[in-house]
């Protein structure tokens, strides 16, 4: 039967479906000046063959070595300081703003007008602590407390204390409030409510959020030192500068073991938060972390002098904020979301191609081959692919929309393969018993199954991406972060508060109209 | 939670005990031109012999971004550094400082346009719609002189390039321009010509291809409320810096300089003017 419809029955409507998606995309395409002819171009490839055969050999020099592990060693001690700084910063935020502690939902009483407007107010100040992007946060910081690792330290601390504390509110809002309930009405403090009620059920979540974000936190300060904040970083920057490869070489791999170490840990320790015992031992082991990152980063801080009055003075000379440049930022905005789109586009087709070997389909070899290669990309973060990316295409968005498609293409693969993985297989073996080819039984059997799912995920990433493509002109690839970086080195803060509203904004809007497409889709 | 806290202000007093047995030192740095790890190679005589002549520890402080040397010096957490002419000008209109010697080369110093072989041009002209980098954006040679000499010969660079990037550092533009990553850029002459000497430059694939009129470039500037008997032993360090004593002359090759020379805020009048034109002060 099926012999008599050798070729795909749908294929017209599909690929009219596939073409009107493109062209869409091809205003993305020209205001990125994203053009795939440029990959193919032999002038790009000798260029980067060049580039990377100067990777080997390795730099192993002993004095360079010990560089590598000094910053290495930094860029852990702030990562660490960083996550216990956004803690402390995130944990009142989030017992002042929690609806969970609120007295009103706790003992059903009206609710306060000074509390509610309190509450919002600190809510707002989340919003821009978490909205402007902790690279962002650093650059800020250097230009205000000096270089070194304190910046990173305390971009870490501002930025993920603004996401700790929306994520901690809605952890204790999550639990069960029957108990804290029941305390408040026998006259329990809120303080009481929190540590009785609240707090034992839902200690395991918030320390496995808390060392998911320490895991983040080490990518993030890995590359802080972009911007001259200290770590691997600024080791890593210098080298891709004057272009000496086997730095660069050496730099990435260290890089790649950190992110595979960190995640190791991470996971070990969340592992551990099923028992008791070592749900104890945890604090206490951060504890110690902590600790010992404050001492070995102590002498730097020391020298570089912390000077509040300057900060104050830095911040004042923001106010007002440029009004004569909407042009420059809507030309920003324009080039950010055009290179999120279309890095989020490139990365769906990449991710689902790499999907199929990682979820096993062509034995265990490829499927080895390919999680190894989707790990690289995904280990690697964004803004780093787009300092090697301007190698490839030059200077510009073309580069951030390379990076973009990269990484995320590593993020995608992974989570596709997983899905396919999950997937029942019925459908597929179904058809090919009944004569489909593997690629037909693959297009009606499975892919109906997976493809909502697929499209969530990357829909998910996209709003990822126009957060991070904000950012990625920091290493010189377009959009609002090139021209934030160009403001603050001209001294032009007016300029620079503007860009920073309008980063703010957006970030804001994502967030909003994300939720508000989850709840229509929920 | 109390113990916490008093572990935590127990620790932090002792880490401020330590951090007040400070002797008295010299905090000196420098805008990045070029790679660090050459800034510090280069500083490492001209340091030992201010310490000895100064009689205090001298401390080089590397710093990766140019901004954050003027920033640094303005809110006193250096006390010297050395600044191009328009860091220079930056930093005079944020705060007080000091200039105290130049190189005799900063009196006419100049800027250098170079561009890839490959791409056959021969002027400035020719680099329509061709890709461009300066080095830092805060940099007087390596980017403000070059666009105010481009805008003298109409050329407005974000519309007659397609592309115009910041390298970062002179060496870096170099290294760009030979590698094609970029078509054509400007830089300091001086580190232009170092290159070009100790063959770091492919002569095959990078081109000369203009000169800008000379400017006043860089300089050694202090922080304003630094002691004034401080300051004059500084300067009278550099300026007993003899070509003819094979010590001092190591160290004036270091600095590229054939002597060290006293200056004065109104020599860099005309960066900045320079700078007001080209739109780089607003």
């Amino acid at each position: 039967m099926l012999s008599s419809h050798p070729r795909d029955p749908a294929r017209w409507p599909r690929l009219l479906t596939l073409l009107l998606c493109l062209a869409l995309l091809a205003p993305s395409f020209s205001l990125t000046q994203f053009n795939p002819a440029t990959l193919a171009n032999p002038d790009s490839w000798r260029t980067m063959a060049g580039f990377v055969a100067g990777f080997f050999p390795m730099a192993l020099q002993a004095d360079f070595l010990r560089d590598v592990a000094r910053e290495t060693i930094t860029t852990l001690a702030s990562a660490t300081a960083g996550i216990a700084l956004a803690m402390l910063l995130g944990a009142p935020l989030a017992f002042a703003t929690s609806h969970a502690l609120q007295r009103h939902v706790l003992g059903g009483e009206r609710p306060a007008r000074l509390a509610c407007w309190l509450a919002s107010g600190l809510r707002g100040l989340m919003v821009i602590l978490r909205g402007i992007p902790e690279i962002v946060w650093a650059l800020l910081l250097v230009r205000a407390v000096g270089l070194g690792s304190l910046p990173a330290v305390l971009a870490i601390g501002l930025a993920y204390g603004g996401m700790l504390a929306k994520v901690y509110a809605e952890i204790l809002e999550s639990q069960t409030p029957g108990l804290a309930s029941a305390l408040y009405l026998q006259g329990a403090s809120r303080w009481q409510c929190l540590l009785y009620g609240l707090w034992p059920q839902a200690l395991p979540e918030l320390l496995s959020y808390s060392v998911y974000r320490w895991e983040c936190a080490i990518r993030a300060s890995a590359v802080m030192g972009f911007v001259g904040a200290g770590g691997v970083g600024q080791l890593l920057d210098t080298s891709l500068k004057m272009l000496n490869g086997g730095e660069v070489s050496t730099l990435l791999l260290v890089f790649l073991l950190l992110v595979s170490l960190s995640e190791g840990v991470s996971q070990l320790s969340r592992l551990a938060l099923g028992r008791v015992a070592t749900t104890r031992m945890l604090p206490l082991m951060g504890l110690l972390a902590v600790a010992a990152s404050v001492l070995w980063l102590w002498p730097g801080w020391r020298d570089s002098g912390f000077d509040s009055s300057a900060i104050v003075r830095f911040a004042r000379d923001f106010f007002p904020p440029a009004s004569d440049m909407l042009a420059d930022i809507a030309h920003g905005v324009v080039e950010t979301l055009a290179m999120s789109g279309l890095g989020s586009v490139l990365a769906f087709m990449a991710g689902a191609v790499l999907a199929m070997p990682a979820a096993g389909r062509f034995g265990w070899a490829a499927k080895w081959l390919s999680r190894l290669l989707l790990n690289v990309l995904r280990g690697v973060p964004d803004l780093l692919w787009a300092a090697m990316a301007v190698l490839a295409v030059g200077l510009g968005p073309a580069a951030g929309v390379l990076a973009l498609a990269l990484h995320t293409t590593g993020v995608l693969g992974r989570l596709f393969a997983e899905t396919l993985e999950n997937a029942d297989p019925e459908p597929e073996l179904a058809l090919q018993q009944v004569g489909a080819g593997r690629l037909l039984a693959f297009a009606y059997g499975q892919l109906p199954t997976v493809c909502s799912q697929w499209l969530a995920y990357t829909l998910y990433r996209w709003e990822n991406n126009i957060r991070s493509a904000t950012v990625l002109g920091i290493v010189g690839a377009g959009g609002l972060g090139q021209q934030l970086y160009l403001a603050l080195s001209l001294f032009q803060q007016h300029r620079a508060a503007s860009l920073i509203i309008a980063m703010l904004l957006l970030s804001w809007a994502v967030e909003q109209l994300s939720r508000y497409c989850r709840q229509r889709m929920g | 939670m109390k113990t916490l806290k008093l572990t935590l202000a127990t620790a932090l007093l002792a880490l401020s005990a330590l951090a007040s047995a400070e002797e008295a030192v010299l905090k000196v740095s420098a805008i990045p031109d070029e790679a660090p790890t050459e800034l510090q190679r280069k500083f490492a005589p001209l340091g030992q012999y201010l310490e000895k002549e100064l009689g205090m520890k001298v401390q080089f402080v590397p710093v990766t971004d140019y901004a954050a040397v003027v920033t640094a010096l303005n809110s006193d957490k250096i006390d010297m550094a050395w600044l191009g002419g328009f860091t220079f000008v930056q930093a005079s209109l944020h705060g007080k400082v000091v200039p105290l010697v130049q190189r005799e080369e900063d009196s006419k110093f100049t800027a250098k346009f170079i561009v890839n072989a490959a791409t056959g041009a021969k002027s400035l002209q020719d680099l329509k719609g061709k890709s461009f980098a300066f080095g830092s954006a805060s940099s007087t040679s390596g980017h403000l002189m070059p666009r105010y000499f481009l805008q003298k010969e109409g050329i407005k660079p974000e519309t007659f390039f397609k592309n115009v990037a910041y390298s970062g550092a002179h060496d870096a533009t170099v290294a760009w321009v030979a590698s094609g990553k970029v078509d054509a850029g400007a830089l300091n002459a001086s580190v232009w010509e170092k290159l070009v000497q100790s063959g770091k430059v492919d002569g095959s694939k990078v081109k000369l291809l203009a000169t800008t009129p000379p400017f006043y470039d860089y300089n050694w500037t202090v922080r304003g409320n630094l002691d004034k008997k401080l300051q004059a032993r500084i300067t009278s360090a550099f300026l007993k810096l003899d070509p003819k004593n094979p010590q001092d002359k190591a160290i004036l090759d270091l600095q590229r300089a054939s002597r060290f020379i006293p200056t004065k805020a109104d020599n860099y009048k005309g960066i900045e003017a320079a700078a007001e034109a080209a739109g780089l002060l607003k």
